[in-house]
């Protein structure tokens, strides 16, 4: 009895805090729900031309709502800084002329019910392009300089029209040399619109010379002179790379790096040791690079791989994988060509000569683990045409072949076999310069007129260059090509541009 | 009746959970040092620019004094009044301490009497120390190091941030900005013969605002860093057997 009492006397004690008045606030009402529709997810807009109008329908659930509206619009990929949101109109419809530079924003509509003091946003992305946006660019040389020309292609991958020595019209100067290597980023930071950002950048190196340019606009960015935190004294351009949290850059036989992990302002920085001891070196222009592995490069002073970091001070040495036939080191070759093949799996191709005995050449895949390389050499016969090749062109990811050039002839080497088989022979008096294998494809609706899967042969004659598009099956060749891009000089390096085209879409290789 | 005591007295204990209000300072007016005022509520700055190196080294011959700052913070609210402060000199046992009138200008000294007041208004006020360019400082560094003294207006602070140091010399000496992590990642340890190799081969100053500058950008630490290791590198191979040692014998590296 006496612990039903203590018990009774702690419930009640307890029960004092029911007295607490309550002064809750409560609503019943379903939440308010904004629909706001007629915002599309993506504009593509030109700068100073077109105008983005847009009359969006927004609704409520409370019959009472009275709605003011705000639009805004922000830069992405700012770095360093939080973009600001610049307001561009207070009425529900929009009426805007784009004036932003070409890139990427973000365009904001927001609304709010005055009556309940609920908001609703939403958002678009909003790609502003110029001409220079979508295209097959060709860089050919004439006389020593190098120029850009612009193939424009509206409504489908064939082009329409041309844009002639677009580099020149637009920077006022050609580059010194002969045409070279494309190299496209969309992470190059540079601050073209005010702020530091990444930017669409295309590198454009001749053997003499190199421009990076925005290719919003094709203004350049940096040349050579003021491409790195030292202007280096001997202007030879190698290649243009990205691997690994880094942008490298070959020059001079010189490892070069932007670390993109960290903020930069776009500048390469010192050369590389080869070692601790400072040791001579000079890379191959050829090279292996993905985004996501190891770079990889010859070095032609010792015959041997390297490879590096964007933040270490000294190349990174390579190492022997199992399996391999021949040592990654103090090999005793000369490099030919190197390529990527595919980057899933991580595999190139190179083509050797013997320093003691150059009559023997060994067509090689290299498959890297961390920093070793897996070697396997398949030896040529003296009568293989690929002994005498010019100008070389892989497929990467489809076929297992090596195209390459002999005089008027595009052959092709099969990567599993060594079968060699003609493919094409250019017209009398044309001289093959380039073989480009470019692949675009996707799952975009409106980007469907624009895949493609082309070999791209480029020859000269007289001054004037050709490209022709060819599609392939099977590794071989199509008889005709799809189109033919004509113009002036002899070509280097043909690339297609367009809006959702990154850094990724074509693998960084010659 | 036992277990009805402590049933009530667990019931009570319930009140304990009430929301404490918070307490307003109401001591006297206290003294201390502190960081910068934009890092005054950044907790990692607390201590910051509790020793301060300077050098007269990149200065022209003419000049014969400069001035090192400090912040210090009153505490306890403004005041309607300027109110003046006080501070001492501490000698510190077994070094070479800064002398008075020779090394720098005594805190009672005439001319500075205006120097060292918190203004009408301010709980912040910046603290002057005048530094002169004796010709003993050629040849060493002293250290001056100034506490919080207690006067009429103010009582000290915290005892942890009663006190600064300034550690001064007429010679190469490491600046600030080649703190702890820069001897790990970028420069390594510090001796006046590297000091000198960098600013000799570079042509840079290598002093505070040099190096604070490069501070700012990865890119650019990495592009010296590399570019000193390389400088380095070649001066070794150029001297076999006779790479740059420092002052104290050891080796030069840079990481």
């Amino acid at each position: 009895m006496k612990l039903t009492y203590q018990i009774l006397a702690a419930c009640s004690l307890l029960l004092t805090a029911s007295c607490y008045k309550d002064k809750g606030n409560y609503s019943y009402k379903s939440p308010e729900n904004i629909t706001i529709s007629g915002v599309e997810a993506t504009y593509d807009k030109v700068s100073l031309v077109d105008k983005i109008s847009i009359d969006p329908k927004v609704s409520s659930t409370d019959p009472d709502a009275q709605f003011s509206y705000w639009w805004g619009i922000y830069e992405t990929n700012v770095q360093g800084s939080a973009p600001k949101v610049d307001t561009i109109g207070h009425s529900k419809t929009l009426d805007y002329l784009v004036t932003q530079p070409a890139k990427g924003w973000v365009l904001v509509f927001g609304t709010r019910n005055e009556h309940t003091g609920f908001s609703r946003i939403v958002t678009a992305n909003l790609n502003v392009v110029t001409q220079f946006t979508r295209g097959w660019y060709i860089m050919k040389s004439d006389g020593g300089k190098t120029d850009v020309d612009l193939f424009l292609t509206p409504t489908g991958i064939a082009p329409q029209s041309r844009l002639e020595n677009v580099f020149s019209l637009v920077n006022g100067k050609k580059l010194d040399g002969d045409a070279s290597l494309f190299g496209f980023y969309t992470n190059y930071k540079s601050n073209v619109t005010g702020a530091y950002a990444n930017t669409r950048a295309l590198f454009i190196l001749s053997d003499k010379d190199a421009s990076v340019v925005n290719i919003n606009t094709f203004k350049e960015i940096h040349g050579l002179n003021n491409l790195f935190y030292e202007t280096p004294s001997v202007k030879r351009p190698g290649s243009i790379s990205e691997s690994s949290q880094a942008n490298y850059f070959v020059n001079d036989g010189h490892l070069h790096s932007i670390y993109s992990m960290s903020a930069n302002i776009g500048l390469f920085g010192g050369k590389q040791l080869r070692d601790d001891n400072n040791s001579p070196y000079s890379l191959s222009k050829y090279f292996m690079a993905y985004p996501f592995e190891n770079p990889f490069f010859f070095d032609e002073t010792s015959s041997s791989f390297v490879s590096a970091t964007g933040t270490g001070a000294v190349l990174s040495a390579t190492t022997d994988a199992t399996g391999t036939e021949m040592p990654a080191n103090r090999m005793n070759k000369d490099l030919l060509f190197m390529g990527v093949k595919s980057t899933y799996p991580y595999v190139g191709i190179a083509l050797f000569r013997d320093k003691t005995d150059p009559t023997l050449k060994i067509v090689s895949s290299i498959t890297p683990s961390n920093y070793a390389l897996k070697i396997v050499n398949d030896t040529l016969t003296q009568t293989d045409k690929l002994n005498q090749a010019e100008h070389f062109g892989l497929i990467v990811a489809d076929e297992n072949i090596l195209y390459f050039s002999v005089g008027q002839e595009v052959w092709s080497w099969n990567l599993s076999n060594g079968a060699e088989q003609l493919q094409f022979t250019v017209p009398a008096g044309e001289k093959i310069t380039s073989i480009r294998h470019r692949n675009y494809a996707g799952s975009s609706n409106t980007e469907q007129p624009f895949y493609h899967n082309y070999m791209l042969i480029s020859t000269t004659s007289g001054g004037n260059y050709k490209v022709r598009a060819f599609r392939k099956t099977s590794g071989n060749l199509a008889t005709t090509p799809d189109f033919t891009m004509e113009g002036k000089g002899s070509v280097g390096d043909v690339i297609y541009i367009a809006p959702s085209i990154s850094n990724y879409t074509y693998p960084n290789s010659y | 009746m036992k277990q009805i005591l402590t049933v009530a007295m667990l019931t009570a204990l319930l009140a304990a959970c009430k929301k404490d209000q918070y307490y307003l300072y109401n001591d006297i007016a206290r003294l201390q040092f502190g960081p910068t005022p934009d890092r005054i509520y950044t907790s990692s700055f607390e201590m910051a620019d509790t020793m301060k190196p300077f050098t007269f080294f990149y200065e022209p011959a003419t000049i014969t004094q400069d001035t090192v700052f400090f912040d210090i913070y009153a505490i306890g609210g403004i005041s309607g009044n300027d109110r003046p402060f006080t501070l001492e000199q501490v000698n510190i046992p077994g070094e070479a301490n800064a002398v008075p009138g020779t090394h720098y200008k005594a805190f009672s000294d005439a001319s500075l009497k205006d120097a060292y007041v918190i203004k009408a208004g301010q709980v912040h006020a910046s603290v002057p120390v005048i530094v002169l360019r004796d010709a003993s400082l050629k040849k060493g560094t002293v250290k001056l190091q100034i506490q919080v003294k207690a006067n009429e207006q103010f009582q000290p602070g915290e005892i942890k941030k009663l006190w600064r140091r300034v550690e001064f010399t007429d010679m190469l000496s490491q600046p600030a900005a080649w703190n702890a992590s820069a001897v790990q990642y970028y420069w390594g340890k510090y001796s006046q013969v590297k000091h000198s190799f960098m600013i000799n081969q570079t042509g840079e100053k290598w002093d505070q605002e040099f190096l604070t500058f490069v501070n700012t950008d990865y890119a650019l630490l990495s592009f010296w860093r590399l570019k000193l290791k390389t400088l380095l590198t070649d001066y070794n191979n150029a001297h076999p057997g006779a790479p740059l040692t420092d002052e104290m014998g050891e080796t030069v590296v840079f990481p």
